[in-house]
């Protein structure tokens, strides 16, 4: 069990370094300068160079890149080149608000998706199937921006039960928070859900005309039970690996989503990072996004070992 | 091309008719514009003020973002400030500064009842600790207006000395910004470089906390000199980058006001009853520069470069020639700004008289580029940024420019690159554009001047120059408008740098809000704001 663990160790730290390479040369990447774009509207030389020596621009990239990775080791993200403030803290600030979208988001894909397509499925044919898949096919095509202002004007201005912005957290007011975060949800969650309406409408469709169901049917088992107990249980297989698969779309997606929000979450600091070529925070953002799926990835896979011993020797081979 | 002029035309009309003749109805004060609210307003409550963009440092020799500076005006306060006339009066001086020994001495006495938010007392050793930091400061972005100073020095204890290379009259709209704006000794001292992290100056407000990217809060201070007069309790500016989206969030009510709000924005707030408009003249200037000799790069000599637009300036006026400002103005902006082709704005206290802009000549337009001997139609590639106002402009100029036998690529780039490419030299013609400071100087020397700072076009003429010069030395407001309309007249010349339009300050906020100030520096000023009684 121990080598097997420092085997996926020594994979996930060599991983985590190519990772933090990509990261370091792909920003730098980017057109555009920094020491420019820092500089606002004072671009005079003397500032210009100042920029560059505060943040080490002047530097060979190598050399920039081992001071990067000595400062990460020790827990030193560095200070944000636009305003100062500790880029871990930011972060911090700003985990949180992500993972709240996207949990909620997650959870109105899951309630709403199987929902519907369940519903689907057990009334192919009629009208709920149509009125299922148009709305499914509505949430896939409409764009999250337009979505969201829709939204926004019906249901924050209109008839003003939601908030249009901001992010207050749970802990603090868990009403206000709710009221501020239903509706990006709605908007980061409806796109999953007709997802996962479709794959769940696909897979009872498969499993409701199997043997096994109509076997479950001969035995006077109730419809509630068939669906229920056997066809959805079945379906939830192939609907949550495409849950797993959805997930990194969800954190993508929250960046649109935080935008028109104003949410101050990852989506957020990572494009106003971008556009102003803030390399500090933008190195910090990746490589702490990087390192928590490598992070998981390894926990899972520690998990597997754990559950089926099969893994632990191959992996040992 | 008669396709063209249809579109332009038809565009024209509907943007005539759908204008904001309301705008003006609504003008009750300075010049047409509604700089302020005079209703009384009560005690207490938050004011979310929502910003374009995320500030930058919150260090006064650090900052280089005009949001930045909107912050600044809630918790900074300065030597100087301007009025709603564009004049510049005492903030944290008694009175306006003497000057002496030719004009290489200045004297500012600094108001008694001063102290910072984290108690310390201002007096003459802080204000000219601040100026020196502001000078010296590595990566000070007030190390180049501040020049000329050669040391500030404290010779009483409210009377501050500051001796100059040579005689600089702009000092005084430069100390009406953040150069002027004065850091507690203590939190300098106990911070350091960090003081963007705690700051603390003299101001109706003091600094709370920011959350990047995001908000801003900033809460009454009690030691403020004026603080009976100061209603609010807390002021938090929201970055909200979308003016769609900061127009969704003014009619929720879940923020107060709107800085910067785009034509579009304010055309659709004027149909809300529960919001009302401040308008205030910008001091600075947009247009679109040719490159006519940057080849080293910004900031460095001049020098030869081998395209029809850098060799022949008949080219160039030929270009201007086939533009129409008026229709520009429409088309693009609603008619909500104004048409300009000089770089000081007539708001300004140094304004040297509104110039007359060259209409549209097509007739002589096609006869300048045929004495040039140039090949017909004359292709140019202009960089424009991907905001939605800068893509239309440039399909504008496109289509004008087209019926003048000019070949118009346009070339959208996010704004960095655009910076790096132009900065470089890496153009023919670019959408550009300058917020404005309150001293002529501050919209010229370093645009036009030979090697300026953001002298990108790579413009170089002795004459202007020589002017530049006389502007900075020359006392005498009078003589002084009158050397910035020569200077206007030799920039003109060029026709390297096209000023064509002068945007207007806009901030929306709601209708139970009143007592905010937007001047024409485009700062939303909010100590006297509050909540209607």
């Amino acid at each position: 069990m121990n080598r097997y663990l420092l085997t996926r160790l020594r994979q996930s730290l060599i991983t985590l370094f190519l990772v933090s390479v990509v990261v370091f040369a792909g920003i730098r990447a980017l057109p555009g300068d920094p020491a420019l774009a820092l500089a606002g509207e004072e671009r005079s030389p003397q500032a210009l160079a100042a920029i560059r020596e505060a943040y080490g621009l002047n530097d060979n990239i190598v050399v920039q890149y081992g001071r990067f990775v000595g400062h990460a080791l020790t827990g030193d993200l560095g200070t944000s080149a636009r305003t100062g403030l500790p880029v871990l803290d930011s972060i911090l600030d700003a985990l949180p608000v992500t993972l709240e979208l996207a949990a909620l988001s997650l959870l109105l894909a899951v309630v709403l998706g199987i929902g519907a397509g369940v519903l689907a499925a057990v009334r192919r044919g009629k009208a709920t199937e149509w009125l299922a898949n148009a709305i499914a096919l509505l949430g896939l095509s409409v764009p999250t921006f337009w979505l969201g202002i829709v939204l926004v004007l019906a249901f924050a201005i209109a008839v003003p039960i939601f908030a249009a912005s901001g992010y207050v957290p749970f802990g603090t007011d868990p009403l206000d928070n709710l009221r501020r975060m239903v509706l990006p949800a709605i908007v980061l969650g409806s796109g999953l859900a007709a997802v996962v309406m479709r794959q769940t409408r696909g897979a009872m469709l498969d499993n409701l005309s199997a043997d096994y169901v109509r076997t479950a049917r001969a035995k006077g088992l109730s419809r509630r039970q068939v669906v229920g107990g056997h066809a959805l249980r079945n379906s939830l297989v192939t609907v949550v690996t495409v849950l797993g698969l959805q997930l990194g779309h969800l954190i993508s997606g929250a960046v649109v989503t935080e935008q028109i929000f104003v949410l101050p979450g990852f989506g957020k600091l990572t494009i106003d990072a971008v556009f102003t070529r803030d390399y500090t925070m933008l190195q910090g953002v990746v490589l702490c996004t990087s390192a928590a799926y490598i992070l998981v990835n390894l926990a899972v896979d520690v998990l597997y070992s754990v559950i089926d011993p099969r893994i632990r020797l191959g992996g040992a081979r | 091309m008669r396709r063209t002029a249809a579109f332009l035309g038809v565009a024209g009309l509907l943007a005539g008719a759908t204008g904001c003749g309301s705008l003006t109805s609504a003008a009750t004060e300075v010049g047409g514009d509604r700089m302020t609210d005079p209703r009384p307003v009560r005690d207490g409550g938050t004011l979310t003020v929502a910003l374009k963009s995320d500030p930058d440092k919150l260090d006064p020799s650090l900052a280089q973002t005009l949001v930045g500076r909107t912050v600044f005006a809630g918790m900074c306060e300065k030597l100087y400030d301007t009025d709603r006339t564009g004049k510049v009066v005492p903030q944290l001086a008694a009175a306006l500064p003497k000057t002496s020994d030719g004009g290489r001495t200045v004297t500012i006495t600094v108001r008694h009842d001063l102290t910072f938010s984290d108690g310390t007392h201002l007096d003459a050793a802080a204000v000219a600790r601040s100026l020196e930091r502001h000078r010296t400061l590595p990566g000070s972005a007030r190390a180049t207006e501040l020049g000329p100073l050669v040391k500030a020095e404290a010779t009483g204890a409210y009377t501050v000395r500051i001796r100059l290379k040579e005689p600089y009259v702009p000092l005084t709209g430069v100390l009406a910004d953040r150069a002027g704006m004065v850091m507690s000794p203590t939190a300098l001292k106990k911070y350091g470089k960090n003081f963007t992290n705690h700051p603390s100056c003299v101001g109706p407000f003091k600094y709370v906390e920011r959350v990047a990217g995001d908000r801003i809060v900033l809460a009454k201070d009690p030691r403020y000199y004026d603080a009976d007069k100061v209603h609010l309790d807390k002021v938090v500016y929201k970055t909200i980058t979308d003016g769609g989206v900061r127009l969704a969030n003014l009619r929720s009510g879940d923020i107060q006001a709107g800085d910067q709000m785009g034509p579009v924005e304010v055309q659709s707030s004027l149909t809300e009853k529960q919001l009302q408009l401040f308008t205030s003249p910008s001091l600075g200037y947009q247009g679109l520069g040719f490159n006519t000799g940057n080849v080293h790069g910004t900031g460095q000599k001049p020098g030869k470069l081998d395209t029809v637009f850098a060799r022949e300036p008949r080219v160039r006026e030929a270009f201007e020639l086939a533009l129409d400002r008026k229709v520009i103005n429409k088309v693009v902006f609603q008619d909500m700004y104004e048409p300009a082709c000089g770089p000081v704005s007539p708001e300004s206290a140094i304004a040297p008289g509104a110039a007359d802009c060259p209409g549209r000549d097509l007739a002589r337009a096609k006869k300048l580029l045929k004495e040039a001997g140039v090949t017909l139609p004359v292709p140019v590639e202009l960089k424009v940024s991907t905001s939605p106002e800068d893509s239309r402009l440039g399909q504008v100029i496109q289509a004008m420019a087209r019926e003048a036998d000019f070949d118009v690529r346009l070339r959208p780039m996010e704004y960095a690159t655009l910076l790096e490419e132009t900065d470089a030299g890496r153009f023919d013609a670019y959408v550009s554009g300058w917020s404005g400071r309150l001293d002529p100087d501050g919209n010229i020397a370093s645009f036009v001047g030979t090697a300026g700072a953001m002298n990108t076009y790579g413009i170089s003429e002795p004459a202007i120059d020589r002017l530049i010069a006389k502007g900075r030395t020359t006392a005498d407001p009078a003589a002084r408008a009158r050397v910035y309309g020569q200077l206007t007249d030799r920039i003109r010349d060029q026709h390297a740098l096209l000023y064509l339009y002068r945007q207007k300050n806009y901030v929306v906020a709601r209708k139970d809000v009143a007592g905010l100030r937007v001047y024409g520096d485009g700062l939303v000023r909010v100590k006297d704001a509050g909540y209607v009684r």
